[in-house]
């Protein structure tokens, strides 16, 4: 994951990581998916115009050439983002990633000081609280409100920028604070573990469907998450595979699913359990490649903690049937869309091989 | 040069009590600019002068645009406001203990100054319900964090500041509407 030259025009070069580069093609793929097949209430327009926004802002990530530009132009993004025209106050939708700026920046400024050990331990804590304000997930639970637009929701910061910011973070902070490193990678797992453990229970028994996307959403961070810890090739690889679902299943099938949400459709067509297949991480879809990669790491790391993720790994088979009857029965250009997620989710999962060598892996 | 920065990182800590005691838009205004000041002169004691001088600007410009738009009040410890007077102090005597006691290497008052500010705006961010006070707070970050880049052995550049102070500069520039329909 080391950054090397991504482009290079007279005077400008831009650094890009490989594993960046890839979860920016991600984002632009879900994107080009999205605006090509939109669901029913936002306009194409307005989607490829706010898509390109967040397009522009991963670019802009994945390019800083430091930790400091990170947290600085997450700040710019999440004000921008804040501005947009949503249900919940600008206070309220400023508030969790500002907290998670000033948690990330008090985390690097610890990793600079100089002094005894527990300083990097302090570090590794400010980092880690950071990137899960920034994401959404347990304890920085952004506020949801199940009516508002997607593109000022909080579902941005889980399926759009925060794969790009999740990345940026965890491979800095390994390089800045070598020494905390076992303790950085301990709370990854052990905040993956608690949002498996939360975000698919709450799936599964919340109200509201709409809700019950926004904690898969999370259940899926977890196991980013514990992909991130675990720290060996396997666990980078099965984060990368989660991410890369995130962004090109699940984003596309909950924006698809808010129309019939609305209606309060549900149907158990074929489509329909094949979306609940694919977002239960089954076989032969992208999340099963995933989870197999993660127990491999995790087994490799110390070999309970894959019996644990692998108990949690049972939780997303109800939530995930709910889901998928959630998604109503595609018609016209969604039934398309839907078509084409669920093939390259298949595809990934069959052979993920040139993902995961575009990652660096 | 020593004093002097000395001063300017308490001016700095000020500047963040001032934003985490005041709900009106001058109390803010005078928070935002002493946290600009403080660190636009930590930077030019480190011979950063356009830093500074970025940072300087960001925190004018969101100065100025507090005084100039809105209701003009200073709001400062409004009634209920002990708590908030507590955290000032205490994340100012936490923030000294950091830089002073537990860390070594010279550079102490930069120290002091951004992980005052960094808490005391964290704290802000999540109390305010008001837009215009998170948005200061928000600028607040954007300086904080940008005078904090010169912390440690490598320097980060001018890049920080600027897109620091851009980001202050901005912040009270944003649409501050509510809760509008989706």
């Amino acid at each position: 994951m080391q950054p090397e030259l991504a482009f290079a025009l007279p005077g400008v070069s831009l650094p890009i990581s490989a594993m960046s580069r890839a979860l920016l093609v991600a984002a632009a793929g879900s994107l080009a998916l999205v605006v090509a097949f939109p669901p029913p209430k936002p306009e194409r327009t307005v989607l490829l115009i706010w898509g390109g926004a967040g397009i522009a802002a991963i670019a802009a990530i994945a390019a800083a050439p430091s930790l400091d530009l990170v947290i600085l132009l997450t700040l710019g993004v999440a004000m921008l983002h804040a501005a947009l025209a949503g249900r919940r106050t600008l206070a309220a939708r400023l508030r969790a990633p500002a907290l998670a700026v000033a948690l990330l920046g008090l985390g690097l400024v610890f990793a600079r000081l100089e002094g005894p050990t527990i300083l990097a331990a302090f570090a590794a804590v400010g980092l880690v609280a950071g990137l899960a304000a920034a994401l959404g997930v347990l304890p920085y639970i952004h506020e949801f409100d199940p009516e508002e637009v997607t593109a000022a929701s909080p579902i941005v910061w889980m399926a759009f920028l925060g794969p790009i910011l999740a990345v940026a973070v965890v491979t800095r902070a390994r390089e800045l604070i070598p020494e905390a490193g076992a303790a950085f990678g301990a709370m990854l797992i052990g905040l993956g573990l608690l949002n498996i453990l939360w975000g698919s229970l709450a799936s599964w028994l919340t109200e509201k469907g709409t809700s019950a996307w926004h904690y898969s959403f999370m259940a899926d961070w977890g196991l980013v998450l514990c992909g991130f810890g675990v720290q060996v090739a396997d666990g980078q690889a099965a984060a990368l595979l989660v991410l890369y679902s995130i962004s090109l299943s699940r984003l596309p099938l909950y924006l698809w699913s808010r129309q019939p949400l609305r209606e309060r459709i549900q149907t158990d067509r074929p489509i329909n359990l094949l979306a609940a297949a694919m977002l239960a991480g089954s076989a032969p879809f992208a999340g099963f490649a995933a989870r197999v990669l993660l127990l491999r790491g995790a087994t490799q790391l110390y070999w309970p903690l894959a019996l644990v993720i692998a108990i949690g790994l049972l939780l997303w088979l109800p939530p995930s049937l709910r889901l998928g009857r959630s998604l109503g029965l595609p018609r016209g250009r969604q039934a398309i869309g839907a078509g084409i997620a669920l093939s390259l989710s298949v595809a990934i999962g069959v052979y993920p091989q040139p993902i995961l060598s575009l990652a660096g892996l | 040069m020593t004093v002097v920065a000395v001063f300017a990182a308490f001016a700095a800590w000020a500047g963040a009590s001032v934003i985490v005691l005041a709900d009106g838009r001058r109390g803010l205004a005078i928070g935002i600019a002493l946290i600009a000041g403080g660190f636009a002169t930590l930077a030019w004691t480190a011979g950063d002068w356009f830093g500074g001088a970025a940072l300087l600007a960001g925190g004018a410009i969101c100065a100025v645009q507090l005084l100039r738009v809105g209701p003009q009040d200073w709001g400062l410890m409004p009634a209920g406001s002990t708590a908030r007077l507590i955290q000032a102090t205490v994340g100012g005597i936490l923030a000294l203990w950091v830089a002073a006691s537990v860390s070594t290497g010279h550079g102490a008052p930069l120290r002091f100054a951004s992980v005052a500010v960094l808490g005391l705006m964290a704290a802000r961010v999540l109390q305010g319900q008001k837009a215009t006070a998170v948005l200061t707070a928000a600028g607040g970050l954007a300086l904080a964090l940008g005078g904090a880049s010169a912390i440690g052995p490598i320097a980060s550049g001018f890049a920080p500041y600027l897109l620091a102070g851009v980001i202050a500069a901005g912040a009270t520039w944003l649409p501050s509407a509510e809760s509008r329909a989706a």
